[in-house]
């Protein structure tokens, strides 16, 4: 395509191109075949094609229309060159936005965007200072969701010898599709700054790591789509089987002897040796299904991380990084009152806004977010390209 | 009981400063901080509805009871027993969490065939207290699959009018519970009856205004002359001897809570590390009476279950003699059997301490083995 304009907002890979062109060919016979054949499973297909289908056409009219103006500014008529001219800036804008849909009707919606979440907190090296930085991220967290209007609770919250000290901190958000927003926060945060702790003025560099997991609801649900956890295929798919559960007992001579509350619950997944402790609750049963549910969306994360790890290559060719917890993902800095994001590269220097998850954090949220998206396109290109070198 | 550590006092000051005085009471942090969690949402909602704005001063006075030894069961009102959550109040003994361990332990042994096993079957309840023995049970038994058609005939008996009175309460609140469906489960949760009896008394009363006794209560429930049949006997008897009272009994059950229902009270002439026994022979000549073929009896160690499972030996007419221990689902690496003082080898089931005896007989076996 003779395009001289091309800058990289513009521009589409040929890879990403021609799985645009094929899906839209797709569309197009399916289209015919529907007129004369109703069936409803290639409706539905045709209705998850239509985006890209219509993407493509609107990408193709925009660089059709770029083209015409192009060969108009060679004209000699003067009045039709300025005509030409003014009309520059606004195609290259309608292709950039064709370019845009093109790429997001593309990439895939993650399939638990739609779901509640569980963001899971620990301090990293550090010692004292990485655990009162996990108690100041479980407040930027708090603050964020109040902010922005999602339901969040505390469903654990263990510290060590000092309240400030967090060990592990468990935030609940269970408005849908936090998920797909919070997803982008998980990986180690790393903080930069003079402890509270320190007598002698020096800065440290401490982390703290967030989890973010795709929270199921309690009720083998409908809303779970393929997640059922009922479902042997499912990732929450946990056979009970395979989980020892412990309850802590009052030592001692028990039965009428002692009237002590022990409610405390342990689970422990013998395969994966993944323990969930819990014992917020005086009722038994509330601490076994928080404890389930906290063991459950552990494991899906495990199972899905080593789903990941085999198209990791795919993705690492393609430069996108694991969203893994061994990734630093964030800096805090106090010195010089600044965040930045090691994935999207923004800088914010309002670090107070951000720690009380206002505005500052949304914004580099939504840089991480579109970072993501980009990732998501580019991956899929690498594996598209590999289908493709598989099959010649 | 040992000194706490001061450091301990200092780390607990350092997070709250109503935490100190919890300690002596709750003896680890961990559950000190629980409670404290838990007494600050009791002193909230009571506020509430009350209509008061603060709920500090309420809080200090909670926390008060609680570091004095009162059972924190007793200030919120309520314990979770199993899955449910009872009524607790002064005057009637706590339900233990062993306690609901072995009775759904026992829903569980009898769901497992229901070939044989009769359409309808009669529960009494002996020393009911709260009443948490029978409506656990109910509970437990309908959560097991294939029950739903199964009709439970229950009856809880107690010498306490004040543990009647929340035993009933406590139905009640569980009847809110279920679904207005008419099922057998709704139904035999409604027909379950807490009747006034004396266990210890063996023959018909000729006092008027005393408990009268156990077969005699039956009767008159049912108004008929036979004395009817009750299948399951269940007992969760005072067991504590009066030595052990004085030596094992933790303080706070011993300031607070009835010792009508912990050590039994009887003039006998047994040694006072033994006179914790004197329920059970009485409880195994009703079972003969109510002709009893499946019972479970709490105890308070293995030693009592031995003297128990003793007695039962001697009756002879037992088909199986269990002991079960503090979680009788678990596996343990604990000795699998004991001898009794006639030679017979009795298995002990689960983990922790011994907890019950368990048995059945005549046509129950049928069913149950």
């Amino acid at each position: 395509m003779p395009n001289t304009f091309a800058v990289p907002d513009y521009f589409v890979s040929p890879t990403l191109l021609t799985r645009a062109r094929t899906i839209a060919q797709e569309h197009a016979s399916l289209a015919k075949r529907l007129a004369t054949d109703y069936d409803v499973s290639a409706a539905r297909r045709l209705g998850e094609l239509q985006s890209t289908s219509t993407a493509v056409r609107e990408y193709d009219e925009a660089h059709s229309a770029l083209e015409e103006l192009q060969s108009l500014l060679t004209s000699t008529d003067q009045e039709l060159r300025e005509l030409a001219e003014e009309d520059i800036q606004p195609t290259r804008d309608r292709i950039e936005q064709a370019s845009a849909a093109l790429k997001s009707s593309l990439v895939p919606v993650h399939p638990f965007a739609h779901l509640p979440c569980l963001v899971e907190i620990r301090p990293g090296a550090g010692g004292d200072e990485a655990a009162i930085f996990a108690g100041d991220l479980v407040r930027m967290y708090k603050g964020y969701c109040a902010r922005v209007g999602l339901r969040s609770t505390q469903l654990k919250y263990d510290t060590a010898d000092e309240p400030t000290h967090v060990q592990e901190a468990v935030l609940e958000v269970d408005s849908p599709g936090s998920y797909g927003m919070l997803r982008c926060e998980a990986g180690v945060h790393r903080v930069q700054r003079v402890p509270a702790t320190e007598s002698k003025g020096r800065t440290h560099t401490s982390a703290a790591s967030v989890l973010v997991l795709p929270s199921i609801p309690t009720e083998g649900g409908g809303d779970m789509g393929e997640a059922s956890f009922d479902d042997p295929k499912s990732d929450y798919y946990v056979d009970p089987k395979e989980v020892k559960l412990e309850v802590m007992r009052a030592g001692g001579a028990g039965g009428q002897h002692v009237n002590k509350t022990e409610s405390a619950v342990r689970l422990t997944h013998l395969p994966t040796n993944i323990v969930v402790a819990m014992q917020d609750s005086r009722s038994q049963l509330a601490n076994r299904e928080k404890a389930w549910q906290l063991l459950r969306s552990r494991i899906a994360q495990l199972r899905r991380e080593e789903r990941e790890e085999e198209i990791a290559k795919l993705r690492r060719g393609a430069g996108a990084g694991k969203v893994g917890r061994e990734n630093k993902v964030r800096t805090y800095n106090w010195g010089q009152q600044r965040v930045s994001d090691h994935r999207s590269g923004l800088d914010v220097r309002n670090l107070d806004n951000v720690m009380e998850g206002g505005e500052a954090l949304e914004r580099i949220m939504q840089s991480v977010r579109t970072w993501m998206a980009e990732q998501e396109v580019l991956s899929l290109v690498a594996e598209e390209e590999n289908s493709q070198a598989q099959k010649k | 009981m040992p000194r706490l550590a001061p450091s301990l006092l200092r780390q607990a000051r350092a997070i709250d400063v109503l935490l100190p005085p919890l300690l002596p009471a709750c003896r680890d942090l961990r559950s000190a901080e629980n409670e404290l969690r838990w007494l600050k949402d009791h002193a909230i909602k009571t506020g509430r509805q009350c209509g008061l704005a603060h709920s500090d001063a309420s809080l200090k006075r909670l926390v008060a009871r609680r570091a004095r030894g009162e059972p924190i069961q007793y200030i919120l009102g309520t314990e979770y027993f199993g899955d449910l959550e009872l009524k607790c109040q002064p005057g009637v003994l706590i339900p233990r969490q062993e306690t609901a361990a072995s009775v759904t332990h026992l829903a569980q042994q009898l769901s497992k065939k229901r070939k044989g096993r009769p359409s309808d079957l009669h529960i009494l309840d002996l020393c009911s207290g709260s009443g948490c023995i029978p409506l656990l049970f109910h509970h437990e038994f309908y959560a097991q699959p294939g029950n739903e058609h199964c009709k439970l005939h229950m009856v809880g008996a107690d010498i306490s009018v004040q543990a009647l009175e929340l035993a009933r309460r406590n139905q009640k609140s569980q009847i809110a519970a279920q679904s207005k469906r008419v099922t057998a489960q709704t139904t035999s949760l409604a027909a379950m009856r807490f009747l006034h009896a004396d266990v210890l008394l063996s023959e018909a009363a000729n006092a008027i205004h005393a408990p009268i006794g156990v077969v005699e209560a039956l009767q008159q429930l049912t108004n008929t002359r036979p004395t009817p049949a009750y299948e399951v006997l269940i007992s969760n008897p005072p067991y504590i001897s009066s030595q052990a009272f004085r030596t094992t009994t933790a303080r706070s059950v011993r300031n607070f809570e009835p010792k009508l229902a912990l050590v039994p009270d009887n003039p006998s002439s047994a040694p006072s590390a033994l006179d914790g026994d004197v329920f059970y022979p009485r409880l195994l000549a009703l079972a003969d009476q109510l002709r009893t073929e499946i019972i479970l009896f709490e105890v308070a160690d293995i030693d009592q279950a031995q003297r128990v499972a003793t007695l039962l030996a001697r009756q002879s007419t037992w088909r199986t003699v269990e002991i079960w221990r503090d979680e009788p689902g678990a596996t343990s690496d604990e000795a699998d059997h004991v001898l009794l003082d006639g030679g017979e080898s009795v298995p002990v089931r689960g983990a922790g301490n011994g907890r019950s005896v368990f048995a059945y007989r005549g046509a129950a076996a049928a069913w149950l083995q």
